[in-house]
């Protein structure tokens, strides 16, 4: 899978929330997104899913064009967020068995189970989303997109809802989609975490990417870019 | 076949969360029957007038009821950032735009079944025997309210004040539906016959047709902006 942005922007109405972002990822790559509050993170995960369309500036997946109407596309784009995206009075096993027939993926009752098995919510597929914690909505989350198998997945600030045993959830997940040629997107303030198991690292400030490069051992350039955005004091 | 399976996914999905909140079925009936109760105290008819002043007044009620029911329509998509799932999942627009126009259909019909005979009784009308034409009327009529309900349901979706824009705008559309609904429940009233009337419903017909087609076609852009 190849994804490449040219020159993407988005505004609200005369702010520019992303400037200009081209960027090229390629299948394996897991890219951690950075940059303080504000920078045009979220936004640009949301464009990368279509969920918004760029003021300016073009997305191209495998060569077409994504474009809110490109559902193929859209079939192979995953959104994690700490926004749920789930249905609270629905239980958790029927939202699973809605979004795998709207993805038109043939799911057994089987292997929706052993999905949350895997999660840790075997217990609790017959509650209502409404009952469940943040956390485990976001470990739902998970299961869903473990049963949709995106081949870009997107992920909002996951360290920030998941316990440690959900993060070794998320992390064995991510590795497995990046070895089967994925392409994972994080946007996260958690930099030792998501920096450690990265490959590429990109800084977003005020809407423009300021900072774009593969892994290195010692990584001192992303030091010296990211320092500015440290608290006092660190 | 793609877009018959999701509609019907995205159907199954709105009545299981119907049974279960009854927000919008219960809301409905309660107004409705309120409406039909205030009208039976405002109004006093003779059997004679019953044929010019009935349809007016049970579309009235329907109407009424019906918009409540469209505020309540993409609720459960405006919770939790489900509609955001929904547009980010491969669904065909048209689907989403198909099942929550069955579904608006389907409690308007429901809603319909109790009013009419309610209407009946309160008003001591002898209609029964009209109730097949009749009801043919405002199944027509009642398919083109929930046309361009559910399309101006989704175009008012983030608007602050919907519950008073949804009405302002899709009221005057909503004229010759209205119009030919009740001039052809008139008639039947009246002569009780239906082919005198037959004008009326072929124009209902019509404007079920095209709006159908149009508001399916344009949805895409209607739920992306």
């Amino acid at each position: 899978m190849r994804v490449v942005t040219r020159r993407l922007s988005k505004a609200y109405g005369f702010l520019w929330a992303v400037k200009d972002a081209s960027l090229e990822l390629h299948s394996g790559e897991r890219v951690a997104l950075f940059g303080p509050n504000g920078a045009g993170k979220t936004t640009l995960l949301k464009l990368l899913s279509a969920l918004l369309s760029p003021s300016s500036g073009e997305i191209e997946i495998d060569g077409a064009r994504l474009l809110p109407g490109s559902s193929g596309l859209r079939s192979a784009i995953g959104l994690l967020s700490p926004e749920g995206y789930l249905y609270e009075s629905l239980t958790a096993r029927e939202n699973l068995r809605l979004f795998i027939s709207l993805y038109a993926r043939r799911r057994e009752a089987r292997e929706v189970a052993e999905a949350l098995d895997q999660v840790k919510l075997s217990h609790w597929a017959e509650e209502y989303v409404s009952s469940l914690s943040t956390g485990m909505k976001y470990r739902l989350a998970l299961a869903k997109w473990l049963l949709l198998e995106p081949k870009l997945l997107l992920l909002d600030e996951p360290y920030a809802v998941l316990d440690g045993a959900g993060v070794d959830l998320l992390e064995d997940y991510l590795e497995r989609l990046c070895r089967g040629g994925g392409i994972v997107v994080m946007a996260t303030h958690h930099v030792p975490a998501a920096l450690s198991r990265c490959s590429r690292a990109i800084i977003l400030d005020q809407g423009r990417i300021i900072f774009d490069e593969p892994r290195q051992e010692p990584w001192e350039s992303f030091q010296r870019a990211f320092a500015a955005f440290l608290p006092r004091g660190r | 076949m793609a877009l018959f399976r999701q509609t019907t996914w995205l159907l199954w999905k709105d009545l299981l969360l119907e049974m279960r909140r009854r927000e919008s079925l219960v809301s409905m009936f309660f107004f409705a029957a309120l409406l039909l109760f205030l009208f039976h105290f405002a109004f006093e008819f003779s059997t004679e007038r019953a044929a010019e002043m009935a349809p007016g007044l049970l579309w009235l009620a329907s109407i009424f009821t019906g918009t409540l029911g469209l505020t309540q329509l993409f609720q459960a998509e405006r919770e939790n950032h489900c509609l955001e799932a929904l547009l980010l999942s491969p669904v065909d627009r048209g689907a989403l735009y198909l099942s929550k126009f069955a579904f608006h259909l389907l409690l308007m019909c429901l809603m319909e079944l109790f009013t009419f005979p309610l209407f009946g009784v309160l008003f001591n009308l002898d209609f029964w025997r009209l109730l097949p034409s009749l009801g043919l009327f405002a199944f027509v009529g009642t398919v083109g309210f929930c046309v361009l309900g559910t399309l101006f349901s989704a175009v008012t979706l983030k608007a602050r004040a919907r519950e008073l824009l949804l009405p302002l705008i899709l009221f005057p559309l909503m004229i010759p539906v209205i119009l030919a609904t009740i001039r052809g429940m008139e008639i039947i009233l009246r002569t009780g016959e239906l082919e005198e009337a037959l004008p009326w419903l072929r124009l209902l017909i019509g404007f079920d047709v095209i709006f159908l087609t149009a508001a399916f076609l344009i949805f895409e852009w209607v739920i992306e902006a």
